[in-house]
């Protein structure tokens, strides 16, 4: 690995880009190792990961040449979106690079932050570039250290708790009162987006589903959606009597659960404890009937109060996370410095002795015969020049070593002494802003650095 | 001296593990309900070594006085607990009400202000029962009542719409409201065993008189309680919150008794 391998990552997320374009570039299951083989062969980038989910397509390279591979990358993405993409690009690199890494993989970097999935959808990124052969030390090193960091988050920090979608707090809900779920009836009232997936939710913890209707023929459709029982609304007060949770999504502009129906609901139910979600608005459980007792009454305000609470001390606990990825950049940049060090040093002195010794070599036919001894002697005076030239600069590389300093002299000892890989540019630290120029025309949208 | 040291012990430890069982319930530290039962372990341990220490130094059975009825009651609840705990795990965090209430009577077991050892002019073959069945029914009751404080709790974090941990620690309100059901199912025989042999016994001991003591009163009290929750469960279908209620004020009639016991002694009950 060169002192100038270094880490990149082209791509754009859900903060950067329209759904449009992503569905577009979206690459899903056995064509991710195509498209990597495409990156890595094609495109002659040494090292890729590709990832790609519903909030963000991003490619991860590990290379040298910070322009030609966003540049690479971004014709890549142009081919498959059929249209320009500079606008929605970021690119990171260097200690950015990986701190990007780390908190997609903790999903400090996702739409519901503390969400489980983008751990597993980064591993099989990292286990399809594997089997391409595209994972080179570098991106090894960044990937499993990614998966450790966001374990580490996981373990350390609150950033998954507590529920943040309002169907699945219905079911925690209904958990807390109930305990188990399994055998629960729930009856589904009306026919409201949300109080579907509130319904499927409990169904997946084993509730049976009832759906009432005004119309029969939707009872029967959307009981058949959800995997429920179609009931007609006349039998309202009956379900309610058998029922341990009701969601009520109607869109009926009056109040269809009154304090006078659950009175007799409840005497009917011998005081069996219920829980009542109203997601309809205008609301369909009178307020007064959240104060009987026995009776549990949430409103959609109350969810999304829970959701909003929740979501907030996630971004607490967010905080904490970012934290140790903090400390976790620092510890992977200092591997990766250390890294190009000792070649540095071992490339540096075999250079000056190198040169030392085809000097000596071109002079000792001019001294006439010398014995062992005598060669031996002009041996160890190469070997203690070498030394004596390179002392101040071999202790201050490695003084430097885990500094942004130290790697700035890394670079530049390798350029003054000539021991890039002859096949690097001269110019190419000509610096991102060129490459973000390039990428993005007039209207840049300031989010990538 | 070995047996104060016993009992000094078994106090720090219990009120220790009170504490951690507490910490635990408020703040759901990591590991806390394990370090909290194996503190209750150790004081268990304390506890029993007290027991043992007074039968075999200082001659006491267990049903002698109503000091070693309170020690041995004690043990009771915090083994019933420790049992119930672990079949299942999230009955856990009941430690944080069970541990204050065995505290609390062990601590009852030295408070030494009534008479010492039932008189031999009372003493009767009935009082080992009557001891022997109220021990075991209390115990019983600590247990309801520790449910019917949890189920209060949750059923208010519920209905003020707070999730926090401490509602996510908590038990579901269904698994509480049948758990305080099944242990006053178990210990209302026992106490109607109890007042039963009480009341024989007393009213034995003096035949004309008719008045009840506060002690026999209270237990009269928690019997008609606690008959009242059952009876309003069963035939009416009464639960939740007013039942565990009931429930917690039939354990608080129950913890008077013994508060009069301890105040007048045993001999001053006729």
């Amino acid at each position: 690995m060169g002192a100038g391998h270094e880490l990149l990552v082209i791509g754009m997320n859900h903060r950067t880009s329209p759904v449009t374009l992503r569905e577009r570039l979206a690459v899903e299951g056995p064509g991710l190792a195509e498209e990597v083989r495409r990156l890595h062969d094609d495109a002659d980038l040494p090292e890729v990961v590709l990832l790609s989910t519903c909030n963000r397509v991003e490619v991860y390279v590990g290379g040298e040449d910070r322009e030609r591979t966003a540049q690479a990358v971004a014709s890549w993405l142009e081919r498959r979106a059929g249209e320009p993409v500079g606008d929605f690009l970021y690119v990171h690199h260097g200690d950015e690079a990986v701190r990007h890494t780390f908190r997609v993989a903790s999903s400090l970097d996702s739409l519901v932050v503390g969400e489980p999935q983008i751990l597993g959808q980064v591993k099989e990124a990292y286990a399809a570039a594997r089997s391409g052969a595209a994972v080179g030390t570098l991106l090894d090193r960044c990937f499993t250290t990614a998966f450790a960091v966001a374990k580490r988050v996981r373990s350390e920090t609150e950033i998954a708790a507590g529920s943040v979608s309002v169907s699945s707090i219905a079911g925690d809900l209904a958990t807390k009162i109930f305990g188990d779920l399994e055998g629960r009836r729930v009856l589904l009232v009306g026919a409201g987006e949300m109080g579907e997936q509130a319904a499927k939710h409990l169904r997946k913890s084993g509730a049976t589903l009832y759906v009432l209707n005004r119309s029969p023929e939707k009872a029967e459709a959307l009981a058949a959606d959800v995997g429920g029982h179609a009931r007609g609304l006349e039998e309202l007060g009956s379900e309610l009597a058998q029922a341990d949770v009701a969601i009520a999504s109607t869109s009926s502009p009056r109040f269809v659960i009154t304090p006078e129906l659950m009175k007799g609901v409840i005497k009917a139910r011998r005081h069996k404890p219920i829980f009542l979600i109203d997601i309809a608005v205008p609301r369909d459980v009178d307020p007064r009937v959240g104060d009987m007792d026995n009776v549990f009454l949430y409103d959609v305000d109350d969810l999304e109060q829970v959701a909003a609470e929740n979501l907030t001390a996630r971004r607490r606990e967010a905080e904490r996370a970012e934290q140790i990825v903090g400390h976790e950049v620092v510890a992977f940049e200092k591997w990766r410095r250390s890294g190009a060090l000792k070649p540095t040093i071992v490339g540096l002195r075999k250079r000056v002795r190198g040169v030392l010794q085809a000097e000596l070599e071109r002079t000792l036919p001019r001294l006439g015969d010398l014995g062992d001894k005598e060669r031996r002697s002009l041996d160890k005076m190469v070997d203690a020049m070498t030394n004596k030239l390179l002392h101040r600069a071999v202790s201050e590389l490695k003084a430097g070593a885990d500094t942004p300093d130290g790697e700035a002299l890394v670079r530049t000892v390798r350029r003054l002494f000539d021991l890039e890989e002859p096949s690097a540019p001269a110019e190419r630290r000509a610096g991102d802003e060129a490459v973000m120029k390039k990428l993005q025309p007039a209207a840049g949208r300031g989010k990538a650095s | 001296m070995l047996v104060t040291v016993l009992f000094a012990l078994t106090v720090v430890a219990y009120a220790a593990s009170a504490g951690l069982y507490v910490l635990f319930l408020a703040r759901g530290t990591e590991g806390g309900a394990t370090w909290a039962a194996r503190v209750l372990g150790g004081a268990v341990a304390c506890h029993v070594g007290f027991l043992v220490g007074n039968w075999v130094i200082g001659g006491h059975l267990p049903t002698d006085d109503i000091h070693q009825a309170l020690a041995v009651m004690s043990l009771l609840v915090v083994l019933l607990f420790l049992i119930a705990a672990r079949s299942r795990k999230r009955l856990q965090v009941l430690g944080a009400f069970i541990t204050p209430v065995t505290l609390l009577l062990f601590l009852g077991a030295a408070f030494r202000r009534g008479v010492g050892p039932v008189p031999e002019g009372v003493r009767s073959a009935l009082l080992p029962v009557h001891v022997g069945v109220n021990i075991l029914g209390l115990a019983a009751f600590a247990l309801a009542f520790a449910a019917a404080v949890a189920y209060v709790i949750q059923e208010r974090q519920l209905r003020q719409k707070k999730l926090g941990g401490l509602m996510q620690r908590l038990p579901a309100l269904d698994v509480l409201d049948s758990l305080g059901l099944r242990w006053v199912l178990i210990g209302f025989p026992l106490l109607t065993v109890g007042v039963v042999t009480g009341t024989i016994w007393a009213v034995r001991l003096n035949p004309h008189s008719f008045g009840l003591s506060a002690a026999q009163g209270f237990g009269l009290l928690a019997w008609l309680l606690f008959a009242l929750v059952l009876l309003l469960r069963v035939a009416a279908g009464w639960r939740g919150r007013k039942a565990a209620i009931g429930t917690m004020l039939g354990f608080l009639c129950t913890v008077l008794v013994l508060v009069g016991y301890l105040l007048r002694g045993v001999g001053g009950i006729g």
